[in-house]
């Protein structure tokens, strides 16, 4: 059986070549351990590398491991000329990308309920852009498509899983109604 | 008032995406409790908004006027005396919805500018593409005799007995094509036109044992000559003949 240094430099060959992120499931395969102890060594290997003074760290995203690059390090792969910049995306496609990444998978109606307004656009170039993706169809009248966020917006945004979005005040329209002034 | 309101609202006028956008830019402005919003004014000044609209000649989308109306309705229902309710039953504010719905657009409207700090820092991380690492093929040992190999072989090769045959006729033809080059056709007249010798096309190129493509670059392999004005050409008859005559160097 490998020691665990041996462990790690094969995951850190299987990771280089793969680019995209890992699965778990895959990486235990490989390794020949199982899940739990394969996430133990990659949570290491992940603290590690964020605290080692090298150019690269890994990331989780949606139950995958992926190497990148620290952030603090663009300002020189800039200078390699290579780097392409993305077109913002609109305020109402930030809005219906929130929208979607708390209630998915979510039909259209419900996105333009909260807006109040037509979101139609936002949508498609969040698609385009791969952010978000159809997830099938709901059950309700007419059987309008739903949506839900991608891999690709885990990776835009930082986050390791739709789990790690910050939590916000769902109960506060629940205080809302009790702290409702009455005349 | 009104001016000065308008002035302060046509520099922002593309920024709201929406009836509740601009509704939660009022409320900010005048830094107004969201809870207890004070419908009138907001209404009021909801209301000279979509008049500046107009004055631009902007085009209103039919959502901003939906909340125009919502708010002019609620604006009514507060100047009406509540009704009289039981001690049980409580009364009901003719905001509430209005304020639910407001509460929950800026939960989204925060957490949309909470992506865009997130992807400021995010967007100076950097990727590898992957690789292409085609998956390994394990050879399956076989467990045949040489003999059932041998009738599949030789069943194989009946079947694509003619298929094959066509193939070789088709690089054949292939290959004979790429032999043909103008310039080696214009190089073989000339040859022959150096040497003073009168020949008939038909002679030179035929398709009785040339490949049709090779007649028809040497016959304009012929015309080429004819205009570097190294030989006359002459067709007495339409369709006939084509005499080749060498002309002497000018």
């Amino acid at each position: 059986m490998e020691s665990i240094k041996e462990i790690e430099a094969i995951i850190e060959a299987v990771l280089f070549t793969a680019g995209d992120p890992v699965p778990l499931e895959k990486l235990s395969d490989i390794i020949g351990h199982d899940k739990k102890t394969t996430k133990n060594i990659m949570t290491d290997l992940i603290f590690r590398y964020k605290n080692a003074s090298r150019g690269i760290m890994i990331r989780e995203i949606n139950k995958g491991y992926q190497f990148c690059t620290k952030p603090e390090y663009n300002d020189y792969i800039a200078k390699l000329g290579q780097v392409r910049k993305k077109q913002g995306l609109t305020s109402a496609a930030y809005e219906v990308l929130a929208i979607v990444a708390y209630n998915q998978p979510v039909t259209k109606a419900y996105i333009e309920k909260i807006r109040g307004v037509n979101s139609d656009s936002a949508l498609s170039t969040l698609i385009d852009r791969n952010l978000i993706k159809e997830a099938g169809r709901d059950d309700g009248p007419g059987r309008p498509k739903l949506y839900e966020t991608t891999e690709e917006f885990l990776r835009v945004f930082g986050f390791a899983s739709i789990q790690d979005l910050p939590v916000i005040q769902l109960n506060e329209i629940q205080e809302v109604m009790e702290n409702m002034p009455l005349d | 008032m009104s001016s000065a309101l308008t002035n302060a609202y046509t520099i922002k006028l593309d920024n709201f995406e929406g009836p509740f956008d601009l509704l939660f830019y009022l409320v900010e402005k005048n830094k107004i409790d969201i809870y207890d919003i004070p419908i009138a004014e907001i209404t009021d000044q909801y209301m000279d908004y979509l008049d500046a609209m107009q004055k631009l000649d902007l085009e209103i989308a039919s959502e901003f006027l939906v909340m125009a109306a919502t708010l002019l309705h609620i604006k009514s229902r507060m100047l009406l005396p509540a009704k009289e309710t039981t001690d049980e039953e409580e009364e009901i504010d003719p905001r509430e919805e209005l304020i639910l719905r407001l509460v929950e657009y800026k939960k989204y409207k925060d957490f949309s500018e909470y992506l865009k700090e997130q992807e400021k820092d995010w967007v100076l991380v950097h990727y590898k593409l992957p690789e292409i690492i085609p998956d390994l093929v394990i050879a399956e040992e076989l467990d045949v005799s040489a003999e059932v190999l041998r009738s599949c072989y030789i069943r194989v090769m009946s079947q694509y007995k003619g298929r094959m045959n066509d193939v070789s006729k088709k690089m054949k033809r292939i290959l004979d094509r790429e032999k043909v080059s103008l310039k080696a056709k214009i190089r073989e007249i000339l040859d022959i036109v150096g040497r003073g010798i009168k020949i008939c096309f038909s002679k030179l190129y035929n398709t009785a044992y040339k490949s049709r493509l090779e007649v028809a670059t040497g016959f304009l392999a012929v015309l080429e000559v004819a205009k570097l004005g190294r030989a006359r050409v002459e067709q007495p008859k339409a369709f006939g003949e084509i005499y080749i005559t060498p002309r002497k160097d000018r």
